[in-house]
């Protein structure tokens, strides 16, 4: 269960404040598999980094007692000069990892980057390094992935990997996710939360969701 | 399967400082040089200026040898500066680690503070094989003094920097008055003189500086012969611990805002 504790959240503009949350309180519960949906610019980032703890809210606060993954394939925290290797063991040893050469290899295996895992990222690939990023978060057992957009991750053959991988995963953790791909969300999702207009709803059933979605 | 283990608060911190830390080592300097530049560039510096100025004078200031009194100074306001930079700029570069719940700023901070802290070390130890050789007398009367002299000094310059690398989190430009206020510290600090070359009325536009005090106190713990005329640990350690205070403080209220900008 998460919980969403009378959160405000805001960003400072030239128009004074843009509110996306105004004192907003509910509840994630647990065992879903849940897509966020909403309109462009209904706030569906920001919960999701307010979720995975990059951002704060300005009042109020979100606890939880369950591991969240961080925001899965985010690329930014991988650095260009250091190795896949390196940056595998950086991550690892961040999150706790108990056995970080172990972690290497499986990380190494998932990401397909061969000798290349030797050399420093900025050699890679525009393709390779959310490769890399994917395989580092996937490879920790989070109880709660969150996934933004998983489709944009690698060629095909490694998208279907992915996918593959994260049902795998669905079946013992959860994965919170936003995509506008709606097939996607149907895919890896059995529930649904519905943002409009600062608010939350969640819907039990999928279709529902999509529909209140769909409708707005 | 991985197995993530049970942290406790301290745990992570330690894990996070131990992280920062290698990959700073890794990524810090990344050219040809790498890091024996960091190591080489002082030590080159501190030589030259100490060497000429020791030629200059006769080799004497204040019964200690012109080369110490002027490498003490020159390691010293070095290590101020370029701590204080680095921490404040540290910040806002690993801004994007800060995905990750587990780093904060001050994480980075405490990281970069100790990556100073141990290439500074190797460039004393390279001072002290210069000195071997041009036979100039190794004592340290106080080594003690000497050691918390300059970790006070690191300590002032990290939490000088923690406050401008959150505050150019909110507005940029803050980096360059900082980079303006630095400028003049290696005049004002005692480098190039003793507080004592200075008649005593005019001390006051001085000895507010806690560097000054810092540089003073390490002459001091080389040579005790030096003296300590207008300095005392009491008003650097009270200086450090309010200023480390003040912004630990300030840090505790902004950082959560300042990363989500």
């Amino acid at each position: 269960m998460i919980n969403i504790n009378d959160v405000t959240k805001y960003y400072p503009s030239k128009l004074g404040k843009q509110y996306i949350f105004k004192n907003l309180s509910f509840e994630i519960p647990n065992g879903h598999n849940i897509g966020i949906l909403g309109s462009n610019g209904a706030g569906k980032s920001t919960l999701f980094r307010l979720l995975s703890g990059s951002e704060y809210p300005n009042n109020g606060s979100i606890i939880t007692d369950l591991s969240l993954s961080w925001p899965v394939a985010l690329t930014t925290g991988i650095h260009p000069l250091m190795t896949g290797r390196e940056n595998t063991r950086f991550i690892g040893k961040i999150n706790g990892v108990a056995d970080l050469d172990a972690y290497e290899e499986r990380v190494k295996m998932f990401a397909e980057l061969g000798n290349k895992y030797n050399l420093p990222v900025k050699s890679y690939s525009s393709g390779m390094k959310p490769r890399l990023a994917f395989a580092c978060s996937i490879a920790i057992d989070f109880d709660v992935y969150l996934i933004d957009e998983v489709t944009s991750v690698g060629d095909a053959k490694f998208r279907r990997k992915a996918k593959e991988a994260l049902l795998e995963r669905s079946e013992t953790a959860n994965v919170i996710m936003v995509s506008h791909e709606m097939d996607e969300i149907r895919q890896f999702c059995d529930s649904a939360i519905v943002l409009h207009k600062g608010e939350l709803t969640f819907y039990n059933d999928l279709e529902q969701g999509i529909e209140q979605y769909q409708a707005l | 399967m991985t197995i993530v283990i049970k942290r406790n608060k301290w745990e992570i911190w330690r894990d996070v400082i131990f992280a920062l830390f290698a990959r700073e080592i890794r990524t810090g300097f990344n050219d040809k040089f790498g890091l024996s530049w960091a190591v080489l560039n002082p030590v080159a510096f501190i030589f030259i200026l100490s060497f000429l100025r020791g030629r200059l004078d006769g080799g004497e200031t204040h019964t200690i040898p012109t080369f110490t009194f002027m490498a003490i100074g020159i390691l010293f306001i070095q290590s101020f500066i370029q701590t204080l930079g680095k921490s404040a700029r540290t910040i806002k570069q690993n801004k994007p680690l800060y995905a990750f719940r587990q780093v904060q700023p001050l994480s980075a901070v405490i990281a970069g503070g100790f990556f100073q802290i141990l290439i500074k070390a190797f460039v004393i130890i390279g001072i002290i094989i210069i000195m071997y050789f041009l036979g100039i007398d190794l004592q340290i009367s106080d080594p003690l003094l000497f050691i918390s002299c300059y970790f006070l000094l690191i300590l002032l310059a990290m939490g000088i920097g923690l406050v401008f690398g959150i505050a150019e989190l909110f507005v940029q430009e803050f980096s360059k008055i900082r980079e303006m206020m630095t400028r003049p510290l290696f005049f004002i600090s005692g480098v190039f003189f003793s507080l004592q070359d200075i008649p005593k009325e005019y001390w006051h536009y001085l000895n507010w500086n806690p560097i000054l005090h810092a540089i003073e106190l390490t002459r001091y713990s080389v040579y005790s012969t030096y003296g300590h005329q207008g300095v005392s640990v009491g008003y650097l350690a009270w200086c450090v611990l309010i200023f480390t205070f003040l912004s630990l403080a300030l840090y505790h209220t902004l950082w959560k805002q300042a990363i989500s900008q």
